[in-house]
């Protein structure tokens, strides 16, 4: 530290609003900045210095396939949340607002309910010996139980019924901000209903499922609970490896290394889309 | 603007000591105390109840020593204890394989035999570091409403003609599943070491979109009680319990697979002393009687079993010694990063 800064340190000038800033930062450095850096420092310490774990993950066909269902999985519960979500919320938007609000409470309170009861119920639903499948037998549509779970369409179902709210909610705030006259004027200007949407309400609502989706995805890449339970071990994602490697293997080196590589991901996926979308409009305004 | 982040250092570097400091006072002062209660960690579920019942609260009964349960076992946190030297586990029930290694390690105290007395406790459930905790069976057990006649062994699980359906394997790479493709795939008993894996990865291929894996024991039991796997590799304490409950299960102990759990006391660990004597109660005949009879495993005390009523010796792997095979657990400590590596890749394929 320079005499000159150490002079003028007791009249730094501090940014407005630094104060109040101040605990949250706090605990942000303390609880994930040093860990974070912890972690980064053990991928690259352990068993020994050197880049072998990065190595050893990026060069691996299992590790691959383990990272390539991780994004294949995040995307699909992405896009179906997206597809689910969009009627829902374009519904809420133009709902009277009484009504809307207990559709509102219906959403929230499922939101409340222990994630890893709604994963169980999930389970007793889909499984080969569980209510759909019974039923559908019973009914005579099917003779064989369907494969719902412990594979890919059961993860997506379970995670899908999770990750909605997270969609639903920015994406109502973006549809109630969008003026309806512009529906109608697209409407007097001759658009079909199709029309309409495609190049009016799709466009406007962008920014909603852009920040919706991103959510999503982020929260999908790192989920364990859902897809240990819901799905097979074909379709392992990434945090269920990096589980394996610290608590059965104890490889401590090589989960860093798998838990860094999912945050810089992470992270790069959050840099683009404010590129793509621009911070303002992620954030709600337009 | 260089002044300003320095600034902002300064005073985020202060707070951030400060908030340490108070955390750390904090936690010194909830820790610092109790000197004398100790901490056991188990699995959890209906073993770490019978855990409970049979060892601890007898021992505080005795001693007067509270013992706090904790759980479920975990290997990381165990290493991540013993590494930052902050140990909160003085005994905790492991899988053999893992004592072990974790033992070669560095992770474990060794066990004070003057404090522990050796001389009935079964020497294959007795290393330095580590004394039995109680040891267990892998046997062949079916819903009989969901399976087409009895399945006689392990061949069985790999015959989709004959027994189509799901069939339930443990989850993680641990001894009893390579060994069982292995005799399923007609190697004699007496050979199975070193493991082939190939071989045994092969024999798995053929049968693998039709296994369901459990990951716990109660899993395990719900997947065979419901009949989602009609038939499957489980802890015969699981399926005791079953029975116990009236379920409609059968189980077959041919070729039945046995393994251990042991206690072992993490290094480092707060209150070495009283673990020692909590594990001379936990390996004592009355206290692994009484385990035994509660859960169904096998005691590891050889004068356990003179103390346990008759009926309840009848359910117990030493009941079915005929055909037993014994896992090799040192063959899996020395193996046990290779095979995981290979079982974890398989498995995600």
């Amino acid at each position: 530290m320079s005499v000159e800064t150490r002079r003028n340190f007791g009249t730094v000038r501090l940014p407005a609003g630094f104060n109040g800033l101040l605990p949250a930062l706090v605990l942000i450095v303390l609880f994930f900045v040093i860990p974070v850096l912890a972690l980064l420092l053990r991928s690259v310490t352990e068993p020994e210095p050197g880049l072998q774990n990065y190595a050893a993950l990026l060069g691996d066909g299992t590790y691959a396939r383990v990272f390539f269902n991780t994004f294949l999985v995040a995307s699909v519960v992405t896009i179906v949340t997206v597809l689910v979500a969009f009627p829902v919320a374009w519904m809420l938007a133009i709902m009277p607002s009484a009504l809307a609000s207990i559709v509102f409470g219906v959403i929230i309170l499922s939101m409340w309910t222990n994630l890893l009861t709604r994963t169980y119920a999930w389970m007793v639903l889909l499984q080969r010996t569980g209510v759909i499948n019974r039923t559908l037998i019973a009914a005579g549509v099917i003779d064989q139980p369907l494969p719902l779970i412990n594979n890919l369409t059961g993860v997506t179902i379970g995670m899908v019924y999770i990750m909605l709210p997270f969609m639903i909610l920015p994406l109502v705030g973006t549809l109630r901000a969008i003026d309806p006259m512009t529906l109608r004027a697209a409407a007097l200007c001759g658009a079909s209903p199709f029309q309409a949407f495609r190049r009016i309400l799709l466009p406007l609502s962008l920014p909603g499922i852009a920040a919706g989706g991103l959510m999503v995805f982020v929260m999908s890449l790192g989920y364990f609970v859902t897809p240990a339970l819901l799905g097979g071990t074909s379709n392992m994602m990434l945090a269920e490896m990096i589980a394996q490697m610290i608590q059965s293997l104890l490889n401590w080196g090589l989960g860093s290394a798998a838990a860094f590589i999912l945050l810089v991901v992470t992270m790069a996926l959050y840099a683009l889309q404010l590129r793509l979308v621009g911070a303002r409009r992620m954030s709600g305004g337009i | 603007m260089k002044l300003i982040i320095t600034g902002v250092l300064a005073r985020l570097l202060a707070t951030t000591l400060l908030a340490t400091t108070l955390l750390a006072t904090t936690l010194l002062a909830t820790t610092a105390a109790k000197a004398e209660d100790m901490v056991f960690t188990s699995w959890g579920g209906t073993t770490q109840e019978a855990q409970t019942k049979s060892w601890a609260e007898p021992f505080t009964a005795a001693s007067g020593i509270k013992v706090m349960q904790d759980g479920p076992t975990d290997y990381g946190k165990l290493k991540a204890m013993v590494d930052s030297g902050s140990v909160n586990w003085d005994v905790v029930d492991v899988e053999m394989d893992f004592a072990i290694k974790a033992a070669k390690d560095g992770l474990l105290e060794p066990i004070d035999f003057a404090a522990v007395p050796k001389a009935d406790l079964d020497p294959r459930f007795t290393t330095d570091h580590a004394v039995g905790s109680f040891y267990y069976s892998f046997v062949l057990a079916w819903n009989k409403g969901a399976v087409s006649g009895e399945p006689a062994g392990w061949a069985d699980m790999f015959d989709l003609k004959k027994f189509p359906g799901k069939r339930t394997f443990y989850k993680w790479s641990a001894p009893g599943v390579i060994e069982i493709a292995l005799l399923a795939d007609g190697v004699p008993a007496d050979k199975l070491y070193p493991l082939d894996l190939d071989r045994a990865f092969k024999k798995l291929d053929t049968i693998k979109s039709d296994i369901v894996w459990w990951g716990g024991g109660a899993e395990s039991q719900q997947l065979i009680a419901s009949g989602e796997a009609t038939f499957g590799q489980l802890w015969n304490g699981r399926v005791f319990a079953l029975e116990k409950d009236g379920a409609d299960v059968g189980v077959s102990w041919n070729q039945n697979l046995t393994a251990a759990d042991v206690l072992v006391v993490p290094k480092g660990a707060k209150n070495k002393d009283t673990a020692m004597k909590f594990l001379a109660a936990a390996s004592s005949p009355a206290g692994q009687a009484k385990f035994a009879e509660a859960s169904g495993y096998a005691p590891i005390n050889t004068k356990a079993k003179a103390e346990m009523p008759a009926d309840a010796v009848k359910s117990l792997p030493d009941a079915h010694v005929d055909g037993q095979i014994n896992l090799d657990m040192n063959y899996w400590a020395a193996n046990r990063d290779t095979i995981a590596a290979r079982w974890y890749a398989w498995q995600a394929k």
